[in-house]
């Protein structure tokens, strides 16, 4: 905890961002040539608020997430912007700088249908290993004592820290990453479809988690979902991701109330949503543009009702909506 | 507790197994082409000692009751004597089967350690010039043929070199020193082990290291090594910590599994360095027609072979806590 006050200075006033990113362009090397699986997003987060950010698979929404973290594949590479947390670009660092900076700055919840823990060592282990890492002077003992806080924190009976992963039921798994997530009292929290492999009842009761623990410890959280309900559910800004893009970003109630890039509004067509009238589900036909070569105008043209000839040549800019919501749309006012 | 249960089923399984090969050993023993009197009996007998000896093992009466004997004579520890070294088997076998033991144990150990180690090391520099010599090496030392290699050894080490000696297990005039000490025995005994150890490790920690190396680049897949690189531990502590330690577990099935392999090339190694063993003694006995040593030899094997796999079951029961049985 000394670490975090001592190395940036007490900059970080209410309105101050905890997190820039700008301009950002990640991509993969692969056998087809260079994918673009991030083009050119920007956004910023304030301390304690959250983003979520949502958009079907592939639209390079945990690309960003990975990137935050330093923890691009060899083949990944970060090809232009800058990512600037507490006023440091986490671009330049080191491996070892960003080593000494992941998971007490910055952690991840993962999801717990993946194997995030590991099958052969105790839960307990695990997390107080992320303890340790970042304050070897630590006695285990001490570190263990917090283990035992966390399981509190996220609601878990504390005898079951020295179980093994495969003693967990699914929701069991979820909120001991969640613990895992907390152990280092990060600033910032990437939650990566931390919900998408449970079921209902537990989904939701590990969203009021994640939101309460997220006010009471004012940590900032990053909330990366396809499930746009789930999104509008945890999170204060939305970005809407489509093709390696940013589309449409704004507070949730802008993004939800008055969605204008077409791809939001055909995304929320397509979610059922129990709360309101009736209405038919539509789904979005075509595909997603190749990202190797993508096209030159509009990504979404293709797919898009109201595109006219000119979104597929040119490029679109951004529109401001108000000083919080924009959208990446050509003709989004002209309806 | 429950693992202390599984121990018991697998040593009853054990039994039964043993069982099975023992009536397997005695039908071949007895079904193989010629006399079974002229087999179990010693040619260089005398007629009335012959005859005793035949109404003993029960040669002379029907399949059953010589199973029944066979079975009896077992039970009471009675394998009985050697043509060659007119020597109770037991006696025989109590004397070499330590040095078996201390040739075999060793390089088993040796080579999946060694194998661990190094395929570690292979798996994390994947495609590098380490990974392919690492990847040659052991595909070249696990296909060469191991009488070959041990004599190639023989003559580079012990006969150009001078190194090592060229056969057995001791130097006479080390042993009969009065002078000598435990340590300057032990220190003989190391000498002589070197080369046998070498031939049998070179053959061994080849499959070792291929079984490591892919399991360890599947491990590196593994959405926990992501975890564990997200928590800011550095390469080596992944590496170490939550790769190899995973990775290592289906080498330990695959050593339990190869020890069934590995005797053939224990009682060649054993036959060309004269180490003196049970393999070499196996051999010894099958070629000079010493069936009751050769019959002995081959339940010991079994048995060996048998038990060592329990205790490869226990050990990844140990390592890998998913598995209850």
């Amino acid at each position: 905890m000394n670490a975090r006050t001592a190395g940036t200075g007490n900059r970080n006033s209410e309105a101050e961002d905890l997190l820039e990113v700008e301009d950002l362009s990640v991509g993969y090397r692969t056998k087809r040539g260079f994918m673009r699986a991030v083009d050119g997003i920007s956004f910023s987060l304030k301390k304690g608020r959250s983003l979520g950010l949502v958009g079907e698979s592939g639209c390079g929404k945990t690309t960003v997430g990975m990137t935050l973290m330093g923890l691009l594949p060899p083949n990944g590479e970060v090809r232009g912007g800058r990512i600037l947390f507490k006023g440091e670009d986490l671009v330049q660092k080191t491996e070892e700088e960003m080593q000494r900076l992941r998971w007490n700055e910055i952690a991840m919840i993962f999801q717990a249908a993946m194997n995030a823990l590991n099958p052969v060592q105790r839960v307990e282990k695990q997390i107080a290993e992320a303890i340790l890492t970042h304050a070897p002077d630590l006695p285990e003992e001490e570190a263990l004592r917090r283990v035992e806080g966390l399981f509190q924190m996220v609601n878990l009976p504390g005898e079951r820290m020295h179980d093994y992963p495969h003693q967990y039921s699914g929701g069991m798994k979820q909120r001991a990453i969640i613990a895992m997530a907390l152990a280092c009292n990060p600033d910032l929290i990437i939650a990566d479809e931390p919900t998408t492999a449970l079921d209902v009842i537990v989904q939701h009761q590990i969203l009021e988690e994640i939101k309460a623990l997220q006010d009471d410890l004012g940590i900032s959280l990053i909330f990366i979902s396809h499930d746009i309900s789930i999104v509008a559910d945890v999170s204060h800004d939305i970005g809407v991701m489509y093709a390696g893009q940013l589309v449409e970003y704004g507070s949730r109630e802008e993004v939800f109330g008055d969605p204008r890039h077409y791809y939001t509004r055909a995304l929320l067509a397509s979610y059922p949503t129990l709360a309101g009238e009736k209405r038919d589900l539509v789904p979005i036909p075509g595909e997603t543009p190749s990202l190797v070569a993508p096209p030159s105008g509009c990504r979404f043209c293709d797919r898009c009702d109201a595109a006219a000839e000119a979104c597929s040549l040119e490029r679109p800019d951004w529109l401001e909506i108000s000083p919080t919501h924009r959208v990446l749309c050509a003709r989004c006012l002209s309806s | 507790m429950e693992l202390r249960s599984f121990i018991f089923r697998r040593l009853i399984q054990v039994v039964v197994i043993f069982f099975i090969i023992q009536t397997a050993l005695f039908l071949l023993f007895r079904l193989a082409p010629g006399d079974p009197v002229e087999r179990m009996v010693d040619p260089t007998m005398t007629p009335e000692d012959a005859d005793r000896l035949v109404a003993v093992l029960g040669l002379d009466q029907p399949l059953w009751t010589q199973y029944a004997i066979y079975l009896r004579n077992f039970f009471q520890g009675e394998f009985g004597t050697s043509f060659y070294y007119g020597q109770p088997v037991v006696e025989i076998i109590w004397e070499k089967l330590p040095n078996t033991i201390l040739l075999f144990t060793t390089s088993i150990i040796l080579s999946a350690l060694v194998g661990i180690a190094l395929g570690k090391i292979a798996a994390w520099h994947k495609g590098s010039r380490t990974d392919t010599w690492l990847t040659i090496g052991s595909l070249v030392t696990h296909t060469v043929f191991l009488p070959w290699l041990a004599l190639l050894l023989i003559w580079v080490f012990a006969y150009k070199l001078g190194w090592f000696p060229i056969t057995g297990m001791i130097s006479e005039d080390v042993w009969l020193d009065p002078g000598a000490g435990l340590w300057a025995k032990a220190l003989d005994i190391g000498h002589h082990l070197v080369l046998p150890l070498s031939t049998l490790f070179l053959i061994h920690f080849g499959s070792s290291l291929l079984v490591m190396r892919s399991s360890m680049l599947d491990t590196l897949k593994e959405d926990y090594i992501l975890t564990a690189r997200a928590k800011g531990l550095t390469d080596k502590e992944v590496r170490n910590r939550h790769a190899a330690r995973n990775a290592a577990l289906p080498v330990v099935t695959g050593v339990g599994l190869g020890l069934a392999f590995s005797i053939n090339g224990g009682a060649l190694t054993e036959t060309v360095f004269t180490w003196p063993g049970i393999g070499r003694e196996l051999v010894f006995a099958v070629s000079h027609a010493d069936y009751p040593l050769a019959q002995a030899a081959f339940l010991l094997i079994a048995l060996v072979v048998l038990v060592a796999n329990v205790i490869v079951d226990v050990l990844y029961a140990y390592l890998d806590p998913r598995i209850r049985y």
